[in-house]
């Protein structure tokens, strides 16, 4: 696998940032974009355009046929078992709300209680705490080990006989940690309750296989895929989505609208209100082809190297503490230094064309556990190189100077 | 874009030892700030005496050196300023971190001057600009008695 040529497959490694060469270390928080990605959106607009799924024109055909075709290939990458489990969102926060949404209408009952984790980004809290407003429905919280980790053993800990439902992310946006998902899921399974998982980081750095996997429910979000904004996918076991109610009403989802009475539509288009990010979608499916033509085992590799070299790298870089150690650990490297806030390290950073994240990365909790207000976070994507992470390290001695460490 | 302009020597004095980072005994006016995008919050007390003045201003909080020393130098340099005063030099500070070239205040000496163009450098950094306005904006609220808590805007 050359590197060097995949990068070049990302038209923005060609602009000068603030006159640097941009070493972006943020793909955590969305990753750049293939040209094949940005090209189909362009063409789709100049040559193809069309609303989906409504007239029977030309260009209305061939666009819904556009448009179902990557919800194949999304059922393909990640194995699941019928192609109406794949449904459309804004993205995995609308995915999240739509699971905690529908849940709450028919399944969750007052007293019932949710488990998620301290690791978990708000997009999976803030939803079930709506829940908890509305239906007085309990969270409860696994907590991290010392190394920044969920453990199975942690989770079947907090297991009461009310949980009704365990959400918890893949992959921590923080900490790194992979979560033992599978296992996690067939312990909860055996005890009737459901598993959600936030795939937002395990998605664009894991293989998929829902049906290995076992979960009920799935959230993905496309850009940080190699992907557009404004989409993500909700996989969820069918005999759900069958059973659940629908999330919005509009265009599209119905079957049958009278003054007296309305029904739904099948899915996946009663999850599927109004017009959708039909050109998203399409081209979407240029970011599926992209991970295909790489492979997912090759990326995994890729950056499972990386993250071992920016850690030992790091980890020899006197007054950089890296936040949390897990055995399984995906490509982002948490960090603080000592008398340097995340926000001025950042900013020192990015005079070198350096791009990371400073802040809770939507993660309170887990930072109040650490006792840390903020963190600074340099993420890893395919196209990141050794010597991007030689240059953040660099750049951080750069930081170290100016403020006199 | 200038690191050293941004960083200057009295910025990283201030932000390594602030001033006043406590919480004053006996404050009779406060308020809380927070910039909910990157989670940094401060608290500014003020004790004002029965002329209206400012006899002490404190802080507490976290956040990066720009919004340390900013919160610092400002709860100095308001000691001694009534209401009146104080706020004059807040749209003073504010106009001038977003685009006057300088102070114009008649309620400010040179020296105080000197030390808060030294936070001039972040003009040329949008993203912080709330860095250095986010205690300024706390402490007008605080005069004002407002029970919400502050959030930061550009």
């Amino acid at each position: 696998m050359n590197i060097d040529q995949i990068k070049k497959e990302f038209p923005i490694f060609d602009e000068k940032i603030q006159n640097n060469d941009l070493v972006y270390l943020d793909s955590a928080n969305s990753s750049q974009k293939p040209k094949i990605v940005v090209d189909r959106i362009n063409e789709f607009y100049t040559k193809q355009f069309s609303n989906v799924g409504r007239s029977v024109h030309y260009l209305a055909v061939a666009a819904t046929n556009l448009y179902e075709n990557t919800r194949s290939s999304v059922q393909k990458y990640i194995n699941a078992k019928d192609k109406n489990e794949i449904v459309f969102t804004k993205g995995a926060t609308e995915a999240l709300n739509l699971v905690a949404n529908t849940l709450g209408q028919s399944y969750l009952q007052e007293g019932d209680e949710v488990l998620i984790t301290e690791l978990e980004h708000h997009s999976n809290y803030v939803p079930w705490h709506f829940l908890r407003k509305s239906k007085n429905i309990k969270i409860n919280f696994a907590e991290i080990n010392e190394e920044g980790e969920i453990t199975l053993e942690e989770i079947e800990k907090k297991i009461t006989p009310k949980t009704k439902l365990i959400s918890i992310t893949h992959l921590s946006n923080v900490t790194g940690a992979i979560l033992p998902v599978k296992e996690i899921t067939q312990l909860a399974h055996s005890k009737g309750i459901i598993v959600v998982v936030d795939g937002c980081q395990g998605a664009p750095h894991l293989k998929l296989d829902m049906q290995d996997l076992g979960c009920d429910f799935y959230a993905i979000s496309c850009h940080k895929m190699y992907g557009p904004t404004g989409l993500g996918v909700l996989y969820g076991k069918k005999k759900w989505l069958e059973e659940l109610p629908p999330y919005q009403g509009g265009g599209g989802m119905i079957n049958e609208v009278k003054k007296d009475r309305i029904s739904y539509g099948e899915l996946p288009n009663k999850y599927e209100a109004g017009t959708m990010a039909t050109a998203q979608v399409i081209a979407f499916d240029q970011s599926i082809k992209f991970l295909e033509s790489i492979g997912i085992e090759n990326v995994m590799k890729h950056e499972a190297d990386l993250v071992e070299y920016g850690q030992e790298l790091l980890q020899k870089n006197n007054s950089v503490k890296l936040i949390g150690n897990p055995k399984n650990k995906g490509g982002v490297l948490s960090f603080t230094i000592e008398g340097v806030h995340p926000h001025d390290i950042a900013t020192i950073l990015d005079e070198d064309g350096v791009a990371i994240r400073a802040g809770h990365h939507c993660c309170q909790i887990l930072h109040d556990k650490l006792n840390i207000p903020a963190s600074a976070r340099a993420s890893v994507g395919i196209y990141n190189t050794k010597e991007d992470l030689d240059q953040l390290n660099e750049s951080i001695n750069n930081c170290k100077k100016i403020f006199n460490l | 874009m200038n690191l050293k302009e941004l960083y200057q020597e009295i910025i990283l004095e201030h932000g390594k030892n602030p001033r006043n980072l406590r919480k004053t005994e006996g404050f009779n006016k406060d308020a809380k700030g927070n910039n909910p995008l990157c989670g940094d919050n401060v608290h500014v007390y003020l004790k004002l005496n029965g002329q209206k003045i400012v006899e002490d201003a404190s802080f507490e909080g976290s956040g990066c050196a720009i919004s340390m020393a900013s919160a610092s130098i400002m709860t100095d340099l308001i000691k001694g300023k009534n209401e009146h005063e104080a706020k004059e030099i807040v749209e003073d500070f504010l106009g001038m971190i977003k685009e006057n070239p300088e102070l114009k205040s008649k309620y400010l000496n040179e020296d105080e001057k000197t030390k808060l163009m030294c936070l001039s450098g972040v003009k040329q950094y949008p993203m912080r600009v709330k860095c250095a306005t986010l205690s300024w904006h706390t402490m007008v609220s605080a005069f004002d008695e407002k029970t919400e808590e502050v959030k930061t805007e550009n």
